[in-house]
This record gives structure tokens, sequence and C-alpha cells, in this order.
């Protein structure tokens, strides 16, 4: 096993300065980013035909609420355009030799029938595409391999009460060629409308006075002459079967506001049938049409040109047809065989289904091909192998929901309106199957009351899941709180047996839930039954008091748990990875992020379950260890981006802004009329291209805004959207490949600040979105070229706090070929870890530590500088400059190019039962040193009481959960029992949050008798008090429902972690905390260990409570995002600083006043003096100066008053804010 | 959208009642919590002054609020925005608008 990939970095001569990262989830990526941004190549193997995984997936993120895909899609973008990685969709690894530092790994990609390097990612293929069933595929050619077509034996006419009524609206013309005519006869046989004109003997004609174009002629003409020919037939020069498309879509069009209830014989469907699927089971029949039933390929295809949905599966075919369903929307809904995964996919390609796809199966159809304007499709395509050679491997393959079948007794699959979570998830979602409208898969109604059952394959011995799936109370919640948000009327109900909001912020939210009208019953669900009538279920259920009871819900939603996929325990089987009974990578508590073979490291689900930051936070790790190894070949192996010379405007140049108006699928074309707002972006000044891209962002819109500009001669481009903050670095550099200055652009917000709020007015909100073109359109007409300063990057980093993630961040960084300055307060290195005896799988602590210090003392890149203080901090990210007192007294500056806060936790003790008076009384972590080093004094000890919460999870306290409590409570009562087997333990809790696989110790405690009562603060809150006999607790057990009285020998506390106290140290770095003291994220789901300031990452407790593994791995992440800056020679700042004219200077100091951060001075020249390098652009100067000499790039008046000056004052407009 | 409230100056301000707006809204970072440290106290300080030129000038120094609130409070937003539109809505359009609002009249008529 790799104990330590730092110590383990081996010495081959050359590595290989690329990794392949398998698995294209949000671990993936973010791995992939961190490499390929820190100078490595990156191959990305993905077993879909997108990248995305299950966050693509999703509607909302906990616990902030943030669109998952929002957020996401930015992520995918920056994948797929990054110049050094290399995506392999559709793809499996399917070897791996060599070694570490030297791999090569063959990766076979399946075969996607359509070419990646032509496709525009339109989606007129699927979108044209006819075939909406898996077909069965007839053989259609005899023994001599002559096509025949099937022969019908039963045969079944289609009619309804009204006869067809023949329509010519848009037919196409009839005629009988005379020179190939057969003259059979058999055209005039089949014309219903008496418009051929046969003699025997004689060629046919067709007399067009008579004709409705039906085609009939055209199906009975045998194959053998042809005679029979078409012509004004639009895209008939393509195919026959995209001529028939194009008429069907002609008249579905005619007939949307009045469908008629009769067959109009059109004959589309009888031709789509012969001439495109070579089956021939259709023929027009004076009362309707007549059907093979017996030689339906069931295909669909008829059905779906049918313009007036004459048709139906049951009335062709007495077999059971199977609709193709759509796996991305959990097949809740159907697809073509040809089909987009998702519509923002990257790559945003189609791929064909071999099983269903007719062309495929039987060499007939081929409209996709005929359509498809980039020649893009290719019916030949073949499996294809490739070998890379890669230094490390990171293994990420994510997670499957588990079978909601296991638990037969919740009737999944039977019950139509039990759904799983993910399922529900995507009828949340707006670009889901339903457009994000909750109803019912039974009969599409609006269910009002939905229950959600917890724990369905997680926590569960009797389906081999004894594991907690870590997420699912927090998602439950999630969507209970959304469906609210989608429908007020709807009653959620969550039956859950602990609620595991053990992360960050997640007891809040929890509380904000049960504000929202989410109830929650602390029940196990024993089974459910349905109405089969009104297809309602019954919950039977016992509740906390013991009493059995029903209740009737019109929905019920399976919080389904995680799982290894099948594929992935093979995958890793085929690497040479051990993994645990359940498919989990197996890995070292203090390593916890390489896979047992050296060179491959893993992150996210597979290494046990969690949560997206977790999986964030762990694949930066996994980065980090997998480039560590390999870090000498770093910059070997990418390609540096080739930007074209940037145009230089002429000064006379005119006006030519473009405008791109974005749908975002549905979440801004819902509400927002999209074509009037592009209509009215036409009419303003300068304007000369408009344009309305489904999504803006995604890659395809991103190629062709691209060409539009360079095609145009786009001098200016308005993008009216979604955030500036997450989208606009994504139009700015594609403008800028483009060949202009990024900041020739605007973007106007029409979907955050209008679509979304304002979803029940769609007239004012289109004329919102037009007043904000509009501001953004005047606004880029005065925008002007900025340039990006660049500076030399110090390599060197700065980590506060010498515990156990400071040090591992130290040696991380030292390993990546950093020198590091390592500021500790206390004397001693290892922070808490010196109160700590075990980890959770019962690991020496101290040993560990030791090595830890031993190694950190030793590396010479790494200097520590104990019981020292930050007091003063300067510089900007790549130039940091940080003064130090020294415990001499001297002060010492070090000057670095990022800084990681690693400031850590301590334990906590409240003045709560007694702590700190009694002897008996003490913490889980004096518990646990007492029984490491002096385990003779329990000899005869017979009874512990634990209490859990003990100023946690308490207002009046802390009020946040710390997280490793339960887990540390655990895993001391194990040893206990290891020590006094016939000893007692009672453990008094709240909600265990044994979560992921710490439940597994939880499971083994109550196996050898550990015995656990549950309180509420409120109800049944542990009363301590000091008898003669030593202590006694009381507490009312409600599993018994009667007092006990408990006497123990030693009571322990779990007194949960609180903060250091960092508030000079915020101030200085200027990090933000949240009320509990904690860093705040940049992001909490994207940016976990980022802070919010460029330069600034933390690790550890600082960020939150966690435990040594989740420290370790944080670490090695926050190293990760920190190398994207340090290994880099040079780093662009910013082109929005504030800049003087000398000019018009007076030297009146009011800049220098003003300046927060005193950055100008008074240079030679007898003016003032900005430094952009040290400028935080927040324009006060600007405002300030009296002379108005100061200018802040994009920022300046003229851009301000443009914008303003566009609000014409039109009679009657009332209108207010503008800030 | 600005880096920071302190960006702002009076002229903006004013240019957007010149520009027929009744009210104006700054919102900034919560006092104490500023971004860049102290720029909304400028602003505020500036607002002020803003107010009191509508005052003097009759326009009514009421028409302009700042307001402060974290990036994570929309809540809170959705309800200063509505409560300062309610709060135009019973002042009414601005005396510039008014006047504007009587000349239009008189060219249609």
């Amino acid at each position: 096993m790799n104990l330590d990939p730092q110590t383990t970095s081996i010495k081959t001569p050359l590595p290989v300065g690329a990794v392949l990262v398998v698995g294209g989830g949000i671990s993936g990526m973010q791995s992939a980013l961190d490499l390929a941004n820190s100078g490595f190549k990156v191959y990305m193997v993905e077993k879909s035909p997108a990248i995305g995984g299950k966050m693509a997936q999703l509607d909302k993120t906990f616990p902030t609420n943030d669109c998952s895909m929002c957020i996401v899609s930015p992520k995918l973008v920056e994948v797929g355009r990054h110049k050094n990685i290399e995506l392999f969709t559709h793809s499996e690894l399917t070897g791996l030799t060599g070694e570490q530092g030297n791999f090569s790994a063959t990766i076979r990609s399946h075969a996607r029938f359509v070419d990646i390097a032509k496709c525009t990612g339109c989606g007129l293929c699927e979108y044209t595409c006819p075939v909406t069933y898996r077909s069965e595929f007839p053989q259609q050619t005899d023994d001599d391999g002559k096509k025949k077509y099937p022969k019908s034996k039963d045969k079944r006419l289609i009619t309804v009460k009204e006869l067809p009524n023949p329509s010519s609206l848009a037919a196409w013309t009839f005629s009988v060629n005379q020179e190939k005519c057969g003259k059979c006869g058999l055209c005039s046989k089949a014309c219903l409308q008496n418009a051929i004109i046969w003699e025997k003997g004689n060629t046919a004609n067709v007399d067009s006075a008579k004709c409705t174009g039906c085609g009939a002629c055209f199906t009975a003409c045998p194959d053998k002459f042809n005679a029979v020919e078409i012509s004004n037939a639009p895209e008939l020069e393509k195919s026959l079967g995209a001529a028939i498309v194009t008429r069907s879509q002609e008249l579905r069009k005619a007939f949307a506001k009045n469908q008629p209830e009769h067959c109009i014989r059109c004959g589309l469907c009888a031709m789509m049938c012969k001439e495109a699927m070579g089956i021939n089971a259709l023929k027009l029949h004076e009362q309707g049409i007549e059907a093979g039933v017996d030689i339906c390929q069931m295909c669909g295809s008829c059905i779906s040109v049918c313009p007036v949905d004459y048709l139906a599966m049951e009335k062709l075919t007495n077999r059971t047809a199977q609709p193709l369903l759509d796996e991305f929307n959990e097949r809740l809904n159907r697809r073509k065989p040809v089909n987009i995964h998702y519509p923002q996919a990257v790559p945003r390609v189609p791929t064909i289904d071999p099983d269903s796809c007719v062309q495929l199966n039987t060499g007939n159809c081929g409209i996709c091909s005929s359509i498809c304007g980039v020649g893009a499709i290719n019916y030949r395509d073949e499996i294809n192998e490739q070998t890379v050679e890669i230094g490390s491997v990171i293994y990420s393959p994510g997670f499957e929901v588990s079978d909601p079948k296991l638990r037969a007794e919740f009737g999944y699959g039977i019950y139509q309106n039990v759904v799983t979570s993910i399922e529900f998830e995507r009828l949340l979602s707006a670009s889901g199957p339903t457009s994000g409208t909750v109803t019912r898969p039974g009969d599409g109604s609006h269910p009002k009351k939905i229950a959600w059952i917890q724990c369905v394959g997680s926590r569960d011995h009797s389906c081999n899941r004894e594991y907690c799936s870590s997420v699912c109370c927090m998602y439950a919640t999630k969507e209970a709180y959304i469906a609210r948000e989608h429908d007020k009327s709807i009653e959620p109900t969550i039956f859950y047996i602990d609620m595991r909001s053990f992360g960050k912020n997640f007891d809040e939210y929890i509380e904000r839930a049960k504000e929202n009208k989410v109830r929650y019953v602390r029940a196990m669900v024993s089974r459910l039954y349905e109405d089969p009538q009104t297809g309602n279920l019954e919950l039977r259920y016992t509740d906390e008091t013991g009493k059995r009871l029903t209740e009737e819900f019109d929905m019920v939603v399976l919080s389904v748990g995680i799982q290894v996929h099948e594929s992935s325990k093979q995958l890793a089987d085929l690497l040479g990875i051990a993994v645990d009974k359940y498919g989990f990578a197996v890995t070292d508590t203090f390593s916890p992020l390489a896979a047992s073979r050296p060179g491959i490291y893993v992150s996210g689900a597979f290494n046990g379950p969690k949560d997206i930051p977790e999986t964030v936070s762990e694949a930066s790790g996994a980065a980090q260890v997998a480039s560590a190894a390999i870090a000498s070949a770093r910059g070997s192996r990418i390609t540096r981006e080739q930007l074209p010379t940037e145009r230089e405007l002429q000064p006379d140049e005119e006006l030519r802004i473009g405008v791109f108006i974005c749908h975002c699928g549905t979440n801004i074309a819902s509400v927002v009329n999209v074509p009037e707002v592009m209509e009215y972006a036409r009419t303003l000044p300068g304007v000369v291209y408009v344009d309305k891209p489904l999504y803006t962002c995604s890659q395809d819109s991103q190629e062709q805004m691209r060409t539009i500009i360079e095609e145009n001669n786009l001098n200016r481009i308005v993008v009216s959207a979604c955030s500036p903050t997450t989208h606009e670095p994504l139009f700015m550099s594609t403008i800028r490949a483009a060949g202009l200055n990024k900041y020739y652009f605007d973007m106007a917000n029409i979907r955050d600040q209008c679509s979304w709020v304002h979803p029940l007015e769609p007239d004012k909100a289109t004329e919102k979105a037009k007043r904000l073109t509009r501001m953004a359109v005047a606004n880029a007409s005065q925008t002007e070229p900025l340039q990006e300063m660049e500076f030399p990057v110090d390599t060197r980093l700065l980590i506060i706090g010498g515990g156990v993630a400071g040090m591992n961040a130290a040696l991380s960084a030292a390993n990546q070929g950093c020198s590091v300055f390592l500021v500790e307060k206390e004397a001693t290195l290892g922070g808490n870890l010196n109160t700590l005896r075990q980890t959770t799988d019962h690991r020496n602590i101290q040993e560990y530590l030791n090595t830890l210090i031993t190694k950190v003392r030793q590396d010479e890149r790494i200097k520590v500088y104990t019981s020292s203080m930050v007091v003063e901090h300067s510089g900007f990210v790549g130039a940091f400059q940080t003064e130090i007192i020294t415990p001499t007294g001297a002060q010492r500056t070090l000057k670095h190019g990022a800084i990681i806060l690693a400031t850590g936790g301590m334990e906590n003790r409240p003045s709560l039962f007694s702590l700190g008076e009694s002897k008996q009384v003490v913490t889980q972590a004096e518990f646990e040193r007492m029984m490491a080093d002096e385990p003779e004094k329990f000899s005869l000890t017979r009874h512990i009481v634990m209490i859990q919460c003990v100023g946690s999870r308490d207002k009046e306290q802390q009020d946040y959960c710390s997280r490793v409590c339960c887990n540390q409570a655990v895993k001391n009562s194990l040893s206990f029992k290891k020590l006094r087997p016939e000893g007692r333990v009672d453990i008094l809790y709240r909600d265990m949050r044994t979560y992921g696989l710490g439940e597994l110790s939880y499971r083994k405690s109550r196996e050898l008798g550990v015995n656990f009562i549950r309180y509420e603060p409120e109800k049944n809150m542990p009363i301590l008090s000091s008898t003669e006999g030593g202590l006694q607790v009381l507490v009312n057990d409600p599993s018994i429902r009667s007092d006990v009285f408990l006497n123990p020998d030693l009571l322990v506390l779990s007194t949960g972690i609180k903060p250091r106290d960092t508030d000079e140290l915020s101030s200085m770095l200027r990090c933000t905390r949240n009320r509990h003291g904690f860093f705040i994220e940049a992001h909490a789901k994207l940016r976990p260990v980022d802070l919010p300031s460029e330069g600034l990452f933390m690790a550890g407790t600082a960020h939150g409570p966690k435990n040594i593994p989740e420290t370790i791995s944080q670490a090695q992440a926050a190293v990760s995002r920190a190398l994207t800056i340090l290994s880099r020679d040079k780093l662009t700042l910013s082109a929005v600083v504030s800049k003087v004219d000398p000019k018009n200077c007076a030297v009146c100091l009011t800049c220098v006043r003003a300046c927060p951060y005193g950055v100008p001075v008074i240079n030679a020249e007898h003016s003032a003096e900005i430094n952009p390098a040290l400028c935080h652009g927040c324009g006060i100067c600007v405002a300030e100066c009296p002379a108005k000499t100061i200018s802040l790039g994009r920022y300046n008046d003229k851009n301000m008053f443009a914008k303003i000056r566009s609000e014409r004052p039109e009679p009657q407009a009332v209108e207010e804010d503008i800030a | 959208m600005l880096p920071c409230t302190g960006r702002i100056e009076e002229a903006i301000i004013l240019q957007a009642f010149e520009g027929g707006a009744d009210g104006v809204m700054v919102v900034g970072c919560l006092e104490g919590d500023c971004h860049y440290l102290s720029g909304n106290i400028r602003a505020r300080a500036r607002v002020q002054r803003v107010s009191d030129i509508l005052e003097s000038i009759g326009i009514g120094g009421d028409r302009v609020r700042m307001y402060n609130l974290s990036a994570g409070e929309g809540a809170k937003f959705a309800a200063y925005a509505n409560e300062f539109s309610e709060h135009i809505d019973q002042l009414g359009p601005s005396i510039i608008n008014q006047v504007r609002n009587t000349k239009a009249e008189q060219v249609t008529a």
C-alpha cells in the first residue's frame, strides 16, 4: 500500500508530465482543471457521451439552493475548451500497464457515429429523426441478398368515425416517368382519387387536377420500375425522408390551432414506412389506413410524421412496443436513437444508439445523414483504441444510485407514483422532462402531499448496504424545499431515522426548511400500499411514541443511496486497486487519496459517499498528489494557448455591435419574449448583428460567437443572459479568441435580475430585458480596450498554522518544488493533533504526528517559524509580503506568492454538566487520552455514559454541528469495550451522525452492546446530579418510554470543536468569517478551499469541523489550488485599475486620503500615481477626485452616463434604481 | 453594476434623475463589511449630499436612499426593492417627469 505519497515520490528518471483522469463528473473535472492549470497534460476518459456526471442531472444544490447546472456549466465549458485537456467521451479505460511515473493506458472509444470534429451540435438530426420506439428489425433481404418487403398476413383497418378528408396543403407534385413505366397499373389501383389515367398495356399518367398528393401511386409503383416521380417537395434533394419530415412539420403548423379528428390523407405515414423504413406495412384506404399489424417493425416513424396524431402504436400492432427512454432524464421521457446527452452537454455532439437506429440495423432510413449540413454523421464509425502515455492516474468514476427495488415493500416499479430522488430531481429541473413542473408520473396531476422515505439502500443490513450515503438527508430536504418553491400548495414530509445534517451551514438549512413548512417525522416506514383508483399511496409507520399510523400521500420519493457501479468495481480490479466489500476504494487514513497501487489516486464518491464540496476538495487534493509524483515533468507535455493578435480598432472605425440574447434553455425564454428583445436590440444604435442562442454559454454557441465576430467584423459585443459574475470571463475569453480586446464587451443580466424575479409578469419582464439590453449596448459603445498587466510570480508559499493541515500542506508544496514558510503561533507543531491519540480506524495518531513533524523539520524547502505571529500583510496575488514576529521579538518579512490558512480549531469546553468541576466528568478527547496513556485506570470501570452535542447545536453555545463527535464517541466506546468487554456504555445522543462508512463502526458498537438513548433538548434533556454514590444521570428513554437513572463511573461529554481566534488575522488578510468564526469559502460548492481574495486558500478546521483524513485531503487540495498560481512564471492582473492622468492632477492629495489601501503616491513629476498591481479597483478615488483626472477601466463616467442616458425619458415612464 | 458603491459619485445619481428616474436606490455592502473596506461609508455620505441637493431644488430628498445588504440576502433585497418602489409610487412622478409629461401632453394635444 502506498502509505504516503509524499515520501514515495519515485525516482524514475523521466516521469511523464501527463495524468489520466477516469470519470468526467465534477470530481474528474476539478482534478483535470487543477492539473491542466498547473502545467500538466490531462487525458479525461468518460463513459457516457458527455462530461458532467451526476451534478449535471441535479436541479439545485444544498445548502445554498444554487442552480446546479448554472454553476457546473462554466466548468464544463472550461474543461471542454482547455488546450491541455483531451477528452475521450463515450470511452472506457481498458488497460493500464507500467508503473508510477510511466504508465501506458489503453482507451477504447465506442462508435458514436457522429464526427465530433465536424458536428456543430445544432441538434437537427435529433429533431428530424422519426424513430421513437425500439424497433424490431425484420430481415429485409431474401437469400440472394435482394431487397424484399415483408408480407403481411394480418391486416387491420385503422379508422375513426369521420372518414379521411384529403388535404392538398403543401402537397408535392407526382408524375409518371413514361420511359420507366412498366404499364402494370398498380398505381391506378392504389389511387383513391381516380387521379391516375391508365389503360391496360399503356403507360400511366397523373391527372393533376384530381391528384391530392397522397403518394399512394408512389408507394404502389414497384421498385423495379420506380416510375412515379416527385417534384415540388422541399428538402427532397436531401432525401425522401427529409422531405416527408419537412412536409409533416409544415402541416403540423397549419393544423396547430385546429387539429382535425380525421385522417387528412397526406400519405406521409405510408411513404415513410415503405420508402424510408423499407417495411410497407401501411396502405391508404377509403376509410382510413390499412396496417399490416404483423409486419410493423414498431419504430414509430409513421406516428411521428402524422401531422394530425391519427396513428398510435396500439392501433398499429398487437405486440408491446418499447418507447426509447432518455437515460439523462432518468427514463422519465422519450429520446430518439440519435440524441444529444443533455442540452448543455460537452461535447455537444449527439451519439447514435446502435441498438435502436434503423439505419444501423437495416440500412434503411438514413435521414439524419441526409439532413446534416456538415456531413458529421458516419454510419460506419467503429470502436477506436488508442494508447496514451501518462505519469499518474486519478480514478474518480463516481457513483450510481442504489436500486430502489431492493426494498420491494415500497413498490417502486409497480406503483407509478413512487419515484426515486434522482427522478424527482429531474422533475424539479427546468430543463427536465416536465420543464420543472412537479407532476405525478402516474397521471400527470399535481401532487399535494409528497413523502420522502430516507435510507433506501443505505444503513440497511438486509440489502448489504450498511453504510450511510451521507447526502440523502440534505438532498431530501432540498428537494422538499424546492418543491414548495415550485408549488406553494405542496406539503412535503420527510420520514427519517437520524437527521444527518453534519456539514457547514447544514443545520441552518434544515431549520429554514422547517420554517418553510417541510415536515420531518422520525420514523421508519414499514411499507406502503397503492390505492389503485386514485394512485395515492398509504404509508404505514410507527411514530416515536410507538403508535402505529397510516397516512396517505399523493406521491412518494425514495431517497436512494449512493453505491459504486459494478463496472467501476471491475475497472478497479483491472487497475489493480483495492476496494472494500461495497466497492469503495481502500485508502490509508493518513494518505486518504492514494489508492493501493502506487501512481493511482482516487477521489469523489468512489472514495466513500460524499457531497459536492467534499468531492471538489478531494478532486483538487487528488490532482495535487497525482502531480507531486511527477512534479519534475511539469510543463513537459502541455501546449501554450496561442491567441490571435489583438485587432487594433481605427479611431474612426464605425460601431459594429453584436448582441446575443440568451434563452438559457427555458430559464429566460419561458418568461421573457426573447425574439421580441432580439428585434428590439436590432434597432439600437450601432447594433449590426443580433442572435438568440439557446444557451449562449454552451461550447458550440461560443464557437459560433467567435465565427460570427470574425465574419461580421464586429467590434463590440453585448450578451444579455445570466450573471456576469459567473459567465463574463467565459464570454470575454471568446471575444479575445476572436481577436478583439476582451473589454469591448458588456453583459445584461436578464435571467437572475429579470426572468427569475418576474416569472408572473412576462410582458413587464420583456420590457425590462429590453431596457437592460439597451443599457448594456449603450455602455458597450463607450468601451475602450484595456490591457492586463503581467507580473512575475513568487513561487514561495506561506502557510499559517502548523497543525495537521498546515504540515501536510507544507510537505505537499515542498514536494511540488515550492519553498514554504510555515508559521505557527504555538511553540510546538501539531496543533490539535497533540491532544488526540487514535483515528476512527484506531491508528496511532502520535506516531503519525512524530513522523510528520520530523519530515517537516528535515525538509530543507520548509522554513518553520514556531511561536511566531503574523502582524502585517500587504501585496497581491503572486507577490505578497507578510511581516511576522518571531519569539526573539524580531520582525521578519516573508515574500511569497500565495497563502494557505490552516489556523485550525480546538476543543470546546463549555461549563455544562459540571465539566471542569467534577473529576468524573471529562471530554471525549480527555477520555481518549486516558484510555491510551493510562489504560490501567479503567480496570475497575464498569459504566461510562456519554452525552453528545454538549455545547454544540445549541443556540446559547455553539450553534452548529461539530461533525466529528458522533464518530469520536463511537470510536471511544469501541476502545473502551476493548479494554473492558463487560463494561457498559450508554450514549445519549440527538442524531447519530456517523455519516459515510462511519456507520459501520456505529453498527459494530451497537452489536457490542453499546446502548444508545435519544434525547431532545426541549423534551428530555439529560439531568446530571451528584449523589453519595457518585454521578447520576436521569434521562427519559423514548424507546421504552420510561425514565432511566444511570450511575456512571465516568461521564464523557462530546463538546465539539471551535475555531481558533482569528480576529486579527482575518481583518489583516481581509477574509470574512461566518458567525461561528469559520472562514467563508469563495463558493460553498465549487470553490470549497479558495478564499474570496485571490491567492488565498484554506484547509482543515479553519474552514469548518472535520476529521483527520478530511483535513489531510483538504490540505492537499489547498496546495493544488495554490499551485495553479505558484506553478506559473507570470500572472496576469486585472486591467480594471485606477489610472491618473497627470495632465490635470492638482496634487490635492484627495486620492491619497481616500484610498482605503494607501496606494496612491505623489511621484517625482508632481502628480499622483497609482501602482496598478496594488490597486484593488474599487473606484473610490475616481469618485473623489475633484479634477476628474482618475479613470477606472470599464467603470468610467462616460460608461455610467451612457447607461443612464440610454434610459431616455419616455412619457409616463416610471423608473427607479440604477445601482 | 459597479465594483463598489464607493465609485458612485453625486453626478451619476443626479444624471439618473435628469434621465427620468423618480427614485434611485443605492445598494452597498453591509457597513463594516465593505469588500473594499470603506467604500460604502463614502457612498453613504455622497447619497446624503445628493439627498440634500434634491431637497433644496424641490425634487425631494427622500427620492434617493442607500441600502446595505450582504450578497446572501436575496429575499431582503427584494423586500427593500418593493419597499422603495412603493415609497416612490406614493410620491408619484418627480417634478422633472411631471413637467415633461405635461409638455408631452401639450405636444400631443
